[in-house]
């Protein structure tokens, strides 16, 4: 009743709404579950033209691990991904964020990949993408191709996706054997937007770091990825000291926004307290 | 006895099944349509012009009006229900909120420019868009404290100045010498935040104009449906006889829900002008923003100690925002129940305060759940706390040094006010002991060795609860009578209606009328039923607000049905050949005392309307109303005591434990009471830790205007709650009940911004605004470890 007016098509095969992105490109919105979506309309934020409605597709909603790939579908709602064993076994790090994504009744509808798509900068999944080096599967009438995600966040709330294209999958590459995974979280209440959400994944050979990833959600126009401070663990020994350094270079590598919610030099703070945590929880958990 | 009984709430049923009948699932006869409004969005602004010319074209568009047409059409403003007078007597700067902007000049955001009627509300929301409003905008403050600063832009030129009124009470000569002879002096400076109560179900209304009978209906969201006529008297110049107000179920008022909001007389006129019944259902964008909001003081207080902590005198100076304008019953905050209530459960030989009330361009400030004693608890309980902790005097002993001894009951505080019964001992010794206080102590000691803060936070306070009597709060500055009405009307087969003028919007009535009720008329609960909420159904009311209703409308039904009784036992005498007084009423039979011999009270009541075998003065008929007014308001009092934990990085606050033994009387319904007190408690938890109406200092934009960005608290964020009580009987009413409703909000804010407190007060932190977020405790830490380096 709230939003403007505005055309609704629900098709049901997917060359169809190829067809209808082809047709409508800039106007029109691909809509899954709505969860961001719909509040701007209804806000009158947002005056799209016609609305593509995904829900009906068939196939899509599939969350699977194949060729040491977790593979997400467009219509694979939150809370099945939150309690998909697959996502557990292939990504840690996205298991350990997901209790922060949103509130149960928004978990039972929105989708992953409409999260995505939207990369809200306080939003967890976007971060949990960048790190754990997604691609995203994005298709038009044109044909198919496959975006990293460290090109497909552009800015706050826009991503490389054309405006004929679809992310039809996420694909997030296994978590390598003995990789461990933290992620802590700063938010208004659980399941809000994050002032600051840190994620971080680390991989420990003959006692030194091999491989890090630090990333942060709620500090800029989209997600952050720290490379200073990855930089600065590789070959360190994990341990506190080494913790501290990285978080350090990761609250020196941000320029955070300042708000109604957190200003700048807290965020900052956040981040450096939170990248310590995280850290501490990936080396606890690598094995 | 029903009464003191957990029984489950007999209007539990209709809601948990969704089935509850709400402004929004009224239908009628006609079609009903829509309004939509077109809103200011700066804080101050002419409006230079206002194009509706579009609009007015667009389909299903019925009508479009603005100002000049409700100017036009000879419409005014509703009368404030408790008007400000300042401490001359005089009439102060009153500027009632306009229905619609008709003076060219907006002062707040949110306020209405122009409605639109339209078939449906889509339509209504697609015009008032296309409706093009000019604006020049002007200099705007939303800042309560700066807001009497020179060169701070004046939300009423013509008044000269943006200060509403200054009342001043208590004893300012002996409060002054009390601090210049202090051992020790605390002073705060204690904002308290502004908030709103965001009630579940969002306002809405529906006007309906009866051409043929000349009979207009308003169906509305509100807690006082009787004097929403009395508002129309005045906007609408509705002669109060002509006007039906219902008021069905509605979720949740909290206060924010008695007073005449603009959607409200819009729809009315909509309906004449357009012929059609017209509805509005608020969106959570609009009732954020429109509702009203509360709090929003900002005070300067001053409490001197003897050596022993002994407190010796308190003062207080305080702004109180009014906001843009004056909402109906704005000073019953500040004229009646802040001043009032600021010796809290605390014996103090010398009191003053002073308030200086004051407009600023943002949403005006009305009563919610606590109206102004949330403030002052506030205010006294961080000063204690402070005190206690300059002196190094353990809180929770100084603060037992200090309460009223029950010895000391009737109390008459030094504002005049006079506590009829409590024990506050007694509140202290048993959370003490709930809480296992002195663990606490030794667990705070422990963590904060190990580098982890923990706070204990206290308030220990009472409530003015129960408005009446008629002649005190008429002496306090009501222009409506502090009574209530409640009528029992017994059917000829001695089934039961109550109808009373209190309104239940979450309160439980039905349930606990019918309680008190069924104990009088000794009846089964399930043979009574409740009306509540209509004006051509209930005679009088004065509704459900500041805990009163059990104390006003809830005696009135205990009057009513005793007067009932009293009849019923001489048409049963007359029947049984026996005197009244050798009757008794129980489990819906008369029995002569003594004897096996009875008679059914539906017999009773079949002959009270049938026969005409009575007694030769006994009127026919079994129906008895009473006007209640109470001897006295009623005092509840309660202590609270909490744990925070802070984190020492993120600043994030846990809140671990939570306690409140409460004093509220005579219990009807102890489940009741305690969903009361819960619910209370989540408000006040609120308030103290993430709500928030905010405002861009500089634009004076609201910044709230969402739940993503107006934080209440989740299931998750509160802690299970531990409560116990002790009750001492009220004695201005025949239950000896006191009020319940508002004891959460009243003491959980400065409860758990003293825990905050505590926990920090080794590193230096001495105060936080509220709400008490990580980045203001963060600020706040930085800020003291800069100044202790």
């Amino acid at each position: 009743m709230k939003p403007p007016p505005f055309d609704y098509c629900c098709p049901d095969t997917l060359d169809e709404v190829l067809t209808l992105l082809a047709e409508h490109g800039e106007a029109a919105k691909v809509i899954a579950g709505g969860q961001s979506l719909v509040p701007m309309l209804n806000l009158r934020a947002l005056h799209p033209g016609v609305l593509i409605d995904i829900n009906r597709l068939p196939g899509l909603d599939h969350i699977s691990l194949e060729d040491g790939q977790l593979r997400v579908g467009a219509l694979a709602r939150h809370k099945a991904v939150l309690e998909s064993a697959a996502v557990s076994e292939a990504s840690p790090l996205m298991a350990l964020a997901y209790p922060y994504v949103s509130h149960g009744p928004i978990r039972n509808r929105g989708t992953l990949c409409g999260n995505l798509c939207h990369n809200d900068p306080a939003s967890e999944m976007p971060a949990v993408a960048l790190a754990s080096g997604a691609e995203m599967v994005l298709q038009s009438a044109g044909g198919t191709r496959t975006v990293a995600a460290e090109d497909f966040f552009t800015g706050m709330l826009s991503t490389a996706a054309e405006a004929n294209e679809i992310l039809v999958e996420v694909r997030v590459p296994r978590a390598p054997a003995g990789q461990g995974a933290g992620f802590h979280e700063v938010s208004p209440r659980k399941g809000d937007f994050a002032y600051v959400a840190v994620g971080a994944t680390l991989q420990v050979a003959d006692g030194a770091c091999t491989g890090a990833r630090i990333v942060c959600a709620g500090v800029g126009d989209g997600p952050h990825r720290a490379y200073a401070a990855e930089d600065a663990l590789t070959g360190a020994a994990p341990g506190d000291d080494a913790f501290r350094q990285a978080a350090a270079a990761a609250a020196d590598s941000i320029d955070p926004s300042e708000d109604f919610h957190a200003d700048a030099d807290y965020r900052r703070d956040l981040v450096r307290s939170l990248t310590r945590r995280a850290l501490a929880d990936a080396a606890s958990r690598c094995n | 006895m029903y009464v003191g009984q957990a029984i489950r709430r007999r209007e539990d049923e209709r809601f948990l099944r969704g089935r509850g009948r709400f402004v929004e699932d009224i239908t009628l006869d006609q079609p009903i349509a829509h309004a939509a409004f077109v809103r200011s969005p700066h804080a101050h602004a002419a409006v230079t012009h206002v194009d509706t010319a579009q609009a007015a074209a667009m389909p299903g568009v019925l009508a479009v009006l603005t100002g000049a047409d409700w100017t036009a059409a000879g419409h005014g403003e509703a009368e404030g229900v408790w008007p400000v007078k300042d401490m001359s007597g005089a009439d102060s700067r009153t500027a009632y909120r306009p229905l619609i902007c008709v003076d060219g000049v907006v002062r707040c955001v949110g306020e209405i420019v122009a409605m639109v009627v339209a078939e449906d509300r889509h339509q209504a929301l697609d015009a008032a868009e296309a409706i093009e409003v000019a604006y020049e905008e002007k200099p705007a403050n939303t800042i309560t404290a700066g807001a009497l600063d020179p060169d701070i832009p004046l939300v009423h030129p013509a008044f000269g100045t943006n200060e509403v009124m200054v009342t001043e009470h208590g004893l300012k000569e002996e409060t002054e010498a009390a601090l210049a002879n202090a051992h020790h002096v605390t002073e705060v400076v204690v904002p308290t935040n502004r908030v709103t109560a965001a009630s579940m179900e969002p306002r809405a209304y529906l006007g309906h104009y009866d051409r043929v009978n000349d009979r207009y209906t308003v169906w509305t969201t509100n807690q006082a449906p009787h004097i929403v006529r009395r508002y129309f008297t005045k906007s609408l110049h509705i002669p109060e006889h002509k006007l039906r107000v219902i008021a069905p179920d509605v979720g949740g008022g909290f206060g924010m829900k008695l007073y005449h909001y603009p959607e409200e007389g819009l729809v009315l006129w909509g309906a004449i002008v357009c012929d059609r019944p017209v509805r509005w259902v608020g969106t959570r964008s609009e009732c954020l923003l429109g509702d009203t909001h509360a709090r929003d003081h900002h005070t300067v207080g001053r409490m001197g100690f003897d050596e022993n902590g002994k407190i010796l005198g308190v003062k207080f100076e305080t702004l109180a925002a009014f906001g843009a304008y004056e909402s109906q019953w704005q000073a019953s905050i500040t004229n009646a129940y802040h001043f009032t209530m600021l010796s809290l459960a605390y014996d103090i030989p010398a009191i003053h305060t002073q308030v200086r009330a004051v407009y600023t361009n943002a949403t005006p400030v009305d009563a919610y759940r606590g109206a102004g004693r949330p403030e002052a608890v506030y205010q006294v309980e961080r000063m204690i706390e402070n005190g206690a902790q300059e002196m190094g005097i353990d809180p929770l002993e100084l603060r037992a040094r200090n309460l009223i001894p029950p010895e000391k009951f009737p109390y008459q505080t030094a504002l005049g006010i006079t506590y009829d019964s409590g024990d506050p001992p007694v509140l202290m010794g048993k959370i003490k002991a709930l809480a296992d206080y002195d663990a606490l102590r030794a667990e705070q000691a422990r963590l904060r060795a190990e580098g982890q803060w923990m706070g204990i936070g206290i308030s220990a306070f009472f409530d003015m609860a129960g408005a009446g009597p008629v002649k005190m709060m008429n002496d306090l500055g009501a222009k409506v009578g502090c009574y209530d009405v409640a009528s029992v009307r017994v059917h000829p087969d001695g089934r039961i209606t109550v109808f009373a003028g209190s309104h239940s919007h979450g309160q439980g009535h039905e349930t606990t009328w019918s309680q008190i009720a069924a104990d009088r008329l000794g009846c089964d609960i399930d043979h009574i039923d409740l009306v509540e909420g209509d004006t051509d159904r209930v005679p009088m009311g004065i509704g459900t607000w500041g805990s009163r209703s059990l104390s006003t409308a809830g005696m009135a039904v205990y009057t009513a049905a005793d007067r009932v009784v009293a009849k019923a036992k001489r048409m049963a005498a007359h029947m049984m050949e026996c005197a009244p007084e050798d009757l008794d009423l129980a489990d819906g039979e008369f029995t002569v005392k003594g004897t096996d011999r009875k008679l059914s009270f539906a017999a009773v009541a079949n002959a009270s309307y049938h026969s005409g075998d009575r007694p030769s003065d006994l009127e026919i008929g079994l129906e008895e109303t009473s006007f209640f007014d109470p001897a006295d308001c009623t005092y509840p009092s309660a202590i609270h005591l909490c744990v925070v934990l802070v984190d020492p990085e993120t600043c994030a606050v846990t809140l671990r434990n939570y306690w409140a033994v409460d004093d509220v009387g005579t219990v009807i319904n102890p489940m009741v009471l305690h969903g009361q007190v819960h619910g209370g408690l989540v408000q006040g938890i609120g308030q103290a830790l993430m709500e928030e109406c905010a405002y861009d200092a500089e634009s004076g934009q609201y910044l709230s205007g969402t739940f993503m960005d107006y934080a209440i608290p989740h299931a998750e964020d509160v802690p299970s709650f531990g409560l116990d009580a002790h009750f001492t009987r009220a004695l201005g009413n025949p239950l000896g009940a006191k009020g319940a409703g508002e004891s959460g909000t009243i003491g959980a804010p400065a409860c758990i911004c003293n825990g905050v407190i505590d926990a920090l007060w080794h590193l230096g932190v001495r105060q936080i605004t509220q709400p008490m977020t990580p980045k203001k405790i963060w600020r706040a830490i930085e800020d003291a470890k800069r100044t202790q380096h």
